[in-house]
């Protein structure tokens, strides 16, 4: 079977754009959580989010939703580090897979805007085709020439995991050489915060931003809503060989699983079943595991199941696993999470760097792993798991070797 | 409004929808397509013509308009 090169990593994240920003910010553990300023926050009760600074994304693309503006920022980055042009593959055995959990956010926001608060007789006639999910998979494939395989995968907060893991099943079945995967989400919106507030389980300290995402804390009191987009370019070693591209990375293993269980609670059981099945699809066991980046929401229930789900699938090495949640800097980005939280893990762990998990203040018993407290580390990991749990019960695991697995 | 007031606010729209179409391309007699302008585009510069002109142009004569002649005759026509 090809196996499945990463030749190219694009992010674009509370960060700012670029992977060199994220592996700086990853670095000194510093939080891009903020109030929150491309809206008008006044009448929310959480104003705080992992909003992609104005900087780092205005004026780059023209037209187009938040969401799909930011995937192809970022497929830009991976395009030129990979150096990618359709020109030198066949541009049918190339594909797009962009994951979104919540799809065109500002087109239908600043619609239903209009017609319900304005009493607008018209909305802009781009509303349907910006806002659909697969408006992102579709730009990516037009503006870099993927004629093979195109769509979006909708699963929530697993969304990019599934997007990337069917990417890479697609180029190991030999159906396509090359994949743009990724994911992107833009729900900082007026009723996309709203609705989320409605359930109750945000973070929302507006005084302390940077302090508001607590993952595995005793503390924790939930998540925070953030936005961005990761892309790689995925191609089979074969085609990477031939173009004398160097390869930064290896998707070796992917497993989903449905909890078959509650639409928003957790069960310990089709996480730990996702786990093992990406351990066993990359002929992999637990010692071949050298850091994972957490699903790590921050919310009561993720942690708690989540942390007895590794123990579940990995045992006792579980203990001696480092294990973090970059969302506590960079939030949670919804169906772009997965996606962000490879491309973070990735380009740290090349660099020499795992990751920490800030804001861990307050040690909690049913969280009891090395969750690389509040200090990133030195190390050279050769592989890492990525795992995605999302609302569903839609489960996703992305095993990656790095480049000091290669 | 006169028929030349209208042309004028029409070249705004058209060129703050697609600043790349040349000069001599906005002519009265030129097809639409053959400035650049897609169907999307189309919808677009209609969309912003209705919230301009505050008038509500019809599906069928949105569907006849093939130039930017086409344009500034059916707002004329709304307007008056």
């Amino acid at each position: 079977m090809p196996r499945v090169a990463i030749t190219g990593i694009g992010i674009v994240s509370p960060f700012g754009r670029g992977k060199r920003a994220a592996v700086d910010a990853l670095r000194a553990g510093r939080s891009g959580v903020r109030l929150i300023e491309s809206i008008d926050t006044a009448a929310l009760n959480c104003r705080i989010g992992g909003e992609v600074p104005r900087e780092a994304h205005e004026g780059l693309v023209k037209g187009h939703d938040r969401f799909t503006r930011f995937a192809l920022i970022a497929a830009e980055e991976a395009v030129e580090e990979a150096r990618f042009a359709a020109g030198n593959f066949d541009a049918e055995r190339v594909g797009s897979i962009v994951g979104t959990g919540m799809g065109g956010c500002e087109m239908l926001d600043a619609g239903y805007k209009r017609i319900y608060g304005d009493n607008a007789p018209r909305v802009p006639p781009t509303t349907i085709a910006w806002s659909m999910y697969n408006a992102a998979a579709s730009a990516v494939a037009t503006r870099f020439g993927a004629k093979g395989l195109a769509y979006a995968v909708v699963s929530a907060c697993a969304s990019s995991a599934h997007a990337i893991g069917q990417a890479f099943r697609a180029i190991r079945s030999g159906e396509m050489d090359a994949v743009l995967a990724g994911g992107s989400d833009a729900p900082l919106t007026f009723g996309s915060i709203r609705s989320w507030e409605s359930m109750r389980v945000m973070a929302i300290d507006n005084e302390h931003p940077e302090a508001a995402c607590r993952p595995f804390s005793a503390d924790r009191k939930g998540f925070v809503l953030a936005e961005g987009a990761a892309v790689f370019v995925l191609e089979s070693f074969e085609s990477a060989e031939r173009r004398n591209q160097p390869i930064v990375g290896e998707v070796v293993g992917f497993g989903m699983t449905s909890d078959a269980g509650h639409i928003t609670d957790p069960s310990a059981d089709g996480a730990a079943r996702a786990i093992a099945l990406a351990l066993r699809d990359g002929a992999l066991t637990a010692a071949d595991v050298g850091y994972i980046n957490a699903h790590g929401t921050a919310t009561r229930a993720n942690d708690a199941t989540e942390t007895k789900a590794m123990k579940a699938a990995l045992g006792e090495r579980a203990y001696a696993i480092p294990i973090s949640s970059t969302k506590s800097m960079h939030g949670h980005a919804m169906g772009a999470s997965g996606a962000i939280e490879i491309a973070c893990s990735l380009a740290a762990l090349n660099d020499g760097v795992i990751p920490p998990t800030i804001n861990l203040d307050v040690p909690d018993p049913e969280c009891d792993l090395d969750y690389v407290p509040n200090a990133a580390r030195q190390a050279r990991v050769p592989l890492f798991l990525s795992s995605s749990f999302g609302f569903g019960g839609m489960n996703g695991v992305v095993a990656v070797r790095t480049v000091h697995g290669l | 409004m006169t028929r030349d007031e209208i042309e004028r606010k029409l070249i705004d729209i058209v060129r703050h929808e697609k600043s790349d179409i040349p000069d001599e391309k906005l002519t009265a007699a030129t097809p639409l397509a053959e400035a650049g302008i897609d169907s999307l585009d189309a919808l677009t510069i209609l969309f912003a013509i209705e919230e301009e002109f505050h008038v509500s142009i019809p599906d069928d004569q949105a569907r006849s308009m093939k130039t930017f002649g086409d344009m500034i005759d059916i707002v004329e026509a709304l307007v008056e």
